[in-house]
């Protein structure tokens, strides 16, 4: 049996959080504004011992702008791409994610009802647009599962993207007529809705790394149970797998996590779509290892559509979702042109 | 330009030999005017019945005293604020011809943004002469205040209007005191992702007409560019557009206690300025004030 060693072992670990950190860097000496490598380490160097800096502008733009800017990015590839992964796994479907199952969308229904009506927390102004986008994601996505219950049992492929995409569109009728009633918030919302990485803080990081560690760990914790899913929901049931609870704990997880990025970035599509297929390719489909390898890999992937969105047409930038979906559209289209042809030869 | 004046010109001795002799006669009172799309609009008399869907030719019409014609006008048209007065019709991507057409007006004012070729012609189907106007530049802005006031019989009122806006961007021109110092303008704030207007929009052009540079004139019209370049280039002044929502910092505040920008020229000089109401953006008479506000930030510091 090779029941021996399912998971990554230290050494594979340590490989992944390298090729991370090197992206990582790579991501912070590259930029929009190009700054010398050496006065971009030592600026980082002094930043990080507190000792003074001397650099000025060349100081607040690494600091200030490129770094938070690449941890938000980083942690909201990891955390969008982790959902997905739970997702496709959970729901035995390649096409699960965030955004086809309709997440995003409600999340930002969400976000924009809070900023629509004034919606605060008082002492916290931002939690108010977050605990909104997190509950609408959770709701989307419970209306969304159970109506394709309601039509197809099994939770078809075909079911769950035309029940995602219509409810995208309503929900997006919505945000339309909102903004109608709400004319003088509407620049907000406009601009909101196109998400935007720019002005990430370490408030914002700090933020999605806690949602990621609590969520993430939960979602980690259940690769056993998401492994028997993925056989099926009747096997998972008879190996002792609580059906009700982790399906429900799971969905939690994943809205928590997409409204999270979604209240910080804006909805960015695809990330979650599409890099656990690039990682199952690479890693199998064992969740022990896929969860984690997704983890790096969402944050490497968007970390790099970043810097294409940063420094490709410079000093214009970019939306990051222009370039995640021109790539993951492509990856879309070949994922459904495979999966079809595999339904052809069963 | 000197064919357009020579025509109106034409137009002018053509009413005046006309009118004293042909009082009563419709045809003899007609109008015609080649709009900025190069269409010929043609009218018995001079409207009375108007619709103004874009802000700006509200603006002008109120302007050269044609506000009385105003019958409808888009949603969006908000000064002075007797126009509020006025019903509203949808207008831009929404543009809704039923609501217009009921309004039974003579003539509707359009931009070329949002406003397809199928509208206009139904419109003009219907009865109703089209005229769209197309601000990108100022001399754009006379060119559509002098179409208008052709439209409504306010010649002499619309010339009225251009001079004073022609003496005023040259008295500011002569004594501009920009010496070539850097302005960023910034459209929209940073939470939502940094958009700048760059070359070919009238806040550039009256940047240049104060003596200063835009600090992204390589970018072409608005556009959503990088913070680092924004604290690179440094700007000696920046102007918002951003309107105040009511709630937290005023858009200059915001600017002011930005995390990184404490070293950026304009802020440690807190040389900002806020410009909400469209003065710098709207290809109206009051791109005159928009200018104004911005020669006082460079004169007075603030």
């Amino acid at each position: 049996m090779k029941r021996k060693r399912e998971g990554f072992g230290l050494l594979e670990i340590v490989a992944l959080a390298v090729v991370t950190l090197t992206t990582m860097v790579l991501c912070v000496c590259v930029g929009s504004v190009s700054l010398p490598l050496g006065q971009t380490v030592r600026i980082l160097w002094n930043a990080l011992w507190g000792l003074p800096i001397v650099d000025g502008a060349s100081a607040a733009i690494l600091l200030t702008v490129r770094l938070p800017r690449v941890l938000c990015v980083a942690l909201s590839g990891a955390a969008l791409s982790v959902s997905g992964a739970a997702m496709q796994g959970l729901l035995r479907n390649p096409l699960a994610d965030g955004s086809t199952l309709g997440v995003s969308s409600g999340a930002s229904l969400g976000a924009v009802i809070a900023i629509a009506f004034g919606v605060t927390f008082p002492g916290l102004p931002f939690a108010g647009t977050m605990l909104m986008a997190i509950s609408f994601g959770f709701l989307s996505l419970m209306v969304i599962l159970s109506l394709a219950y309601k039509l197809d049992g099994s939770l078809s492929t075909n079911t769950i993207i035309l029940v995602g995409v219509i409810w995208s569109m309503f929900i997006s009728s919505i945000i339309s007529l909102i903004v109608t009633f709400r004319s003088d918030k509407v620049r907000s919302i406009t601009f909101w809705n196109m998400g935007s990485l720019q002005g990430s803080d370490y408030a914002n990081a700090l933020t999605l790394l806690g949602a990621l560690l609590v969520f993430g760990t939960v979602i980690g914790c259940l690769s056993r149970e998401l492994n028997a899913f993925a056989i099926g929901e009747e096997n998972a049931r008879a190996v002792g797998v609580n059906v009700r609870r982790v399906k429900l704990l799971l969905l939690v997880c994943v809205s928590a996590l997409v409204g999270v990025c979604v209240s910080i970035g804006g909805s960015i599509g695809f990330v979650g779509l599409v890099t656990p297929h690039m990682v199952r390719l690479l890693v199998g489909p064992n969740h022990k290892k896929l969860l984690l390898a997704s983890l790096f890999g969402g944050a490497i992937f968007l970390m790099l559509a970043d810097l294409v969105a940063r420094v490709l047409l410079n000093p214009v930038e970019l939306p990051i979702g222009v370039v995640t979906s021109l790539i993951g559209a492509v990856a879309f289209i070949l994922i459904f042109y495979r999966s079809r042809k595999g339904d052809a030869h069963a | 330009m000197n064919l357009r004046k020579n025509f109106l010109v034409l137009v002018a001795f053509t009413l005046l030999a006309i009118l004293p002799t042909g009082c009563g006669l419709a045809e003899g009172s007609g109008v015609t005017v080649t709009d900025m799309m190069g269409r010929t609009v043609t009218l018995d008399a001079p409207a009375t019945r108007v619709v103004a869907l874009t802000a700006a030719d509200c603006e002008i019409l109120y302007a050269i005293g044609a506000g009385n014609t105003l019958v409808g006008r888009g949603e969006y048209c908000d000064y002075p604020a007797s126009v509020l007065d006025v019903p509203a019709v949808q207008s831009g991507s929404e543009t809704n011809l039923e609501q217009i057409i009921a309004l039974q007006p003579q003539l509707v004012l359009m931009d070329t943004m949002a406003q397809s070729e199928s509208q206009v012609n139904q419109l003009e189907a219907s009865g109703i002469r089209v005229a769209v106007s197309e601000g990108t530049d100022i001399e754009g802005v006379y060119t559509t205040i002098t179409t208008i006031g052709t439209l409504t019989g306010k010649n002499a009122e619309a010339a009225v209007l251009v001079e004073s806006m022609q003496k005023s961007f040259a008295d500011l021109a002569q004594n501009a005191q920009g010496g070539g110092k850097s302005v960023y303008f910034e459209v929209s704030p940073l939470q939502y992702g940094l958009w700048t207007a760059g070359k070919g929009t009238f806040m550039d052009e009256i940047a240049a007409m104060l003596g200063l540079t835009n600090c992204f004139a390589d970018v072409d019209g608005w556009a959503q560019i990088s913070e680092e370049q924004v604290l690179s280039r440094n700007p000696d002044y920046i102007v918002t557009i951003s309107m105040y929502s009511g709630e937290g910092l005023t858009p200059v505040d915001e600017i002011l206690t930005r995390k990184g920008w404490q070293d950026v020229t304009a802020v440690k000089n807190a040389a900002i300025l806020d410009a909400p109401n469209y003065e710098l953006v709207r290809p109206g008479p009051r791109l005159v004030d928009g200018a104004k506000m911005l020669n006082d930030l460079i004169t007075n510091g603030r």
